[in-house]
């Protein structure tokens, strides 16, 4: 199925947004202002709930119309479409986000056509499930590594750079005893939060300018 | 809205498909997924994090009822998601320069399509059937794909190296840590701040 | 249009003029009449492309800023239709071009940072005599139509050394190699200076970017200001005055060959190779990686013709050296198509006096090298700012993604904060070892620039006699 490639989901939603004539501002304006104010660091909902690379939020106020002699055509619904790259399974997705984010997810989908709210899970999940466009293709970089595998990898790069160019003429007895004590350091650093700004010099190294 | 988060663009764009195409673009994409070397110049041009295409046929929009009122269209729409690294020029510059046989299979069953060369009216194109994003995340908004490959290889060393440059002796410590230093010497950038685009 | 009218084009376009002293006049107009007059009076002066029977004593051209076309009073439908980047000048770009830190604007000379040059006039001439002696005349042109003032002149010259000039910048490396071949332009094509096509081979760019008006690398014509006639045969410049630090440069050189290499002469060449990807004299470290080639500016060819598909790793030319991001050829595959329309040409010469040849032995005696005014003149020709210099600069100097290298910025040339790092990539040989040079100072400053437009001689006269009509 083309919304896997390797061991990322991509998750692709279009959700019908409620069309009130009474609804003052319209309920797609009230969804861009509550995205507006959303931060994406990480407090950011998809930091905070589990599996997310990246993921967008987008209002589709209509198809586009492409000039003559294509026919110009128009939705009668706005949808709201999310654009999701995970790591693993979708029902394990939808449930995290209802899970530890669900004043956010209905913060913007109460303003979306049948949105049953979060606390009931399995409506929720049903919900997001009957939204769900199959993705034809999916590409991915790097589909074999989690998002905390990556955070993690990032920190070890950063600390190996720094390690090497701390340790240049420093004799091979001394950069091994400090190599040992450089990873158990590594090892009991907790991976750096999701979105989180890069700290470049977070982990000492005991090298030659130390 | 922002169609950019730290080192990543996020790019929506949709276009018209008359419906009868469509099934033709389904069996490229087909071909396309099971022949991986055809994957390859996409995995060479090594700026897209995550991209993908969507067909929605035209009696296929999300349906749920309650007071929506049922979509009737006359064009299937092809959906395009990319995330890359880089300026918005500098991918569709890119495209152009090395994917224009690719993209023009992919597109040219879309309205009004121009080719992806020359490039000024395939931006022109781009920049029609575009739609902006309203919000925007990445868990590594300081790493590009590059970075995060290359982040991915420090580590993969690192695992090999630690037993023994924990348990050699200091002389052997000297050829094994040289060994570990060639392995990854390409591959220490640091991560951080994107440069202004605009 | 499509073949090359060498006297319709300002004749430092297709070539530098290899003259060793020059003055760049930044002048100031009030009236656009008077002005235009005066660009009528100077048109007979200014040098084309046109073949040489002798060579002349010195040479003039001009060059307009966005202000000077807006003060000449071109139609603003015109005005525009010219590029942003053009519009908004150098200074407003910092940003995006990373000049930041001790290259931003509030370090610039006054002249920049205040923003009231319209026109760059650049004289060339063979003696200092012959340059001072066109200027007076032109100045003397200027009084008498009233047509502009010089707000002040930079004057530069090649570096004088062992009783002849020579093609080195103040750093002591050989300058000058790096300008593409373009198709139809006048030069004989090497390899190493075009594009690379499908077999491998070398073949020269496009016209269309160098030049406004003819076809270009992406099989269209550039992007341009209308009309056409405007400006077809021009091109854009990038100024920029860099300083160079050279008492931090040889100060660096010396601390870190030590750790490098033995700290003798062998190391410190070797590691000033690892900067640039050439030894001092000129020779490419991907061809000649152990020692420098004494007869390299005899061998033409060989000074340009190199590729680093070999060298993925960066073990010769490392990955950020400074030739290898500003011109990586095969580096990124596709044949190097994803770099043939990121090339630009270079002019220019270095600028202030020759230091001794004496390294500093203290920090105060650094400080002294680096207190003098010396540098290079950058100039550069591209008929896109935007995609061509501007791309170079923001993506290649002040960053390293399409070399994989992150956020690392080029060696020299990059404007580098607290901790930034160079990695020399090496291999298993002792004499080679893989290196990391860990606090970069800032070896170039960045002392102001603009961006001008270069016309035609059509389009100068088009502009002296109000004939621009923007359709």
């Amino acid at each position: 199925m083309a919304n896997q490639n390797g061991s990322i989901y991509g998750l692709t939603l279009l959700c019908p947004i409620l069309n009130d004539e009474n609804a003052s501002p319209s309920h797609d304006l009230q969804i861009r202002e509550y995205l507006s104010n959303l931060t994406a660091d990480s407090e950011s909902p998809f930091a905070v709930a589990p599996g997310t690379h990246l993921a967008r939020l987008v209002v589709m106020d209509d198809v586009i119309y492409v000039g003559m002699p294509a026919c110009e055509e128009h939705l009668k619904s706005k949808y709201l479409v999310l654009e999701s790259n995970f790591d693993g399974d979708l029902d394990n997705y939808l449930q995290g986000l209802a899970t530890t984010i669900p004043e956010h997810l209905d913060a913007i989908w109460s303003h979306c056509n049948g949105y049953p709210g979060s606390a009931d899970k399995a409506k929720f999940v049903q919900y997001m499930k009957n939204c769900q466009l199959e993705t034809t293709f999916l590409f991915a970089a790097v589909n074999d590594k989690t998002v905390t595998q990556t955070l993690a990898a990032l920190q070890t790069q950063r600390a190996v750079a720094h390690f090497v160019a701390e340790h240049q003429g420093v004799d091979s007895a001394q950069t091994q005893r400090d190599f040992i004590e450089f990873l158990k350091i590594l090892d009991a650093t907790p991976p750096s939060k999701p979105a989180m700004n890069a700290q470049p010099r977070n982990i000492k190294t005991g090298g030659r300018n130390e | 809205m922002s169609n950019i988060n730290g080192k990543v663009y996020a790019m929506n764009a949709i276009t018209p498909m008359r419906p009868w195409k469509t099934w033709i673009l389904r069996l490229i994409f087909f071909v396309l997924a099971k022949v991986k070397s055809k994957q390859q110049d996409l995995i060479n041009l090594s700026f897209i994090e995550f991209a993908r295409w969507v067909i929605i046929p035209r009696n296929r929009f999300p349906f749920l009822g309650d007071t929506q009122k049922r979509e009737s269209l006359k064009y299937d729409y092809l959906l395009f998601f990319s995330n890359f690294n880089g300026t918005w020029n500098q991918y569709i510059d890119a495209f152009s320069a090395v994917l224009s046989d690719g993209l023009n299979l992919i597109w040219r069953w879309s309205e009004k399509f121009p080719g992806a060369v020359p490039v000024t009216p395939f931006k022109d194109y781009i920049a029609r059937v575009q739609f902006d994003t309203d919000y925007y995340y990445t868990a590594y908004p300081e790493a590009t794909a590059n970075d995060v490959k290359s982040a991915h290889i420090v580590q993969q060393e690192l695992n090999k190296f630690r037993v023994q440059g924990t348990t050699c002796t200091p002389e052997q410590f000297q050829r094994t840590y040289l060994e570990f230093l060639i392995a990854v010497q390409a591959h220490l950038g640091s991560t951080g701040e994107a440069p202004m685009v605009s | 249009m499509s073949k090359l009218n060498p006297t319709d084009l300002q004749g430092f376009v297709l070539r530098g003029y290899n003259m060793p002293f020059a003055r760049y006049c930044f002048l100031h107009f009030e009236n656009p009449t008077r002005t235009r007059e005066l660009l009528g009076r100077l048109l007979s002066l200014v040098t084309t492309g046109q073949l040489w029977d002798e060579k002349p004593k010195s040479t003039v051209n001009i060059a307009f800023t966005f202000q000077g076309l807006a003060a000449l009073h071109l139609p603003l439908a015109t005005l525009n239709t010219f590029p942003v980047e053009f519009q908004e000048g150098m200074k407003a770009r910092s940003r995006i071009l990373g000049d930041t830190g001790v290259n931003s604007v509030e370090h610039w000379e006054d002249l920049w940072r205040e923003g009231h040059v319209h026109a760059w006039l650049g004289i060339n001439g063979l003696s200092p005599e012959d340059v001072t002696t066109q200027f007076e005349a032109i100045s003397a042109l200027m009084t008498e139509t009233g047509g502009a003032h010089c707000l002040g002149f930079q004057d530069a010259a090649s570096l004088f050394e062992d009783g002849a000039f020579n093609a080195k910048e103040h750093f002591g490396y050989t300058d000058g190699f790096g300008n593409p071949d373009y198709v139809d332009i006048c030069r004989k094509a090497q390899n190493g200076q075009g594009k690379l096509d499908k077999d491998g081979k070398w073949t020269p760019l496009a016209t269309g970017e160098l030049l406004l008006g003819y076809a270009d690398e992406a099989g269209e014509l550039p992007v341009a200001p209308v009309p056409h006639l405007l400006a077809s045969n021009g091109t854009f410049m990038v100024y920029r005055k860099l300083h160079q630090n050279v008492g931090t440069f040889r100060a660096f050189l010396n601390k870190w060959s030590v750790l490098y290499g033995a700290g003798d002469d062998y190391a410190k060449e070797k590691l000033a190779s690892k900067f640039i990807g050439r030894w001092r004299n000129g020779t490419p470290t991907e061809s000649s990686p152990d020692a420098p080639d004494p007869d390299i500016l005899q061998k033409p060819d060989e000074s340009t013709d190199f590729k680093y598909g070999n060298d993925p790793t960066g073990a010769r030319c490392p990955l950020g050296a400074h030739i290898r991001r500003v011109h990586p050829r095969d580096s990124f595959g596709f044949e190097g198509r994803l770099i043939n329309r990121r090339r630009i040409s270079r002019r220019g010469l270095p600028y202030g006096p020759l230091a001794p040849a004496e390294d500093p032995t203290t920090p105060e005696e650094a400080a002294q090298l680096d207190a003098v005014d010396r540098g290079v003149i950058f100039m550069a020709l591209n008929a896109n700012l935007a995609r061509q210099f501007e791309f170079v600069q923001q993506q290649w100097i002040a960053y390293g993604n399409d070399a994989h290298l992150g956020n690392e910025k080029d060696p020299v040339m990059g404007s580098h904060g607290e901790g930034e790092k160079f990695v020399v990539q090496g291999d298993a040989d002792p004499s080679n070892p893989p290196f990391v040079c860990s606090t970069l100072p800032n070896f170039v400053e960045l002392r102001g620039g603009e961006y001008f437009f270069v016309p035609s001689i059509t389009a100068i006269g088009m502009i002296s006699k109000e004939l621009v009509d923007p359709r």
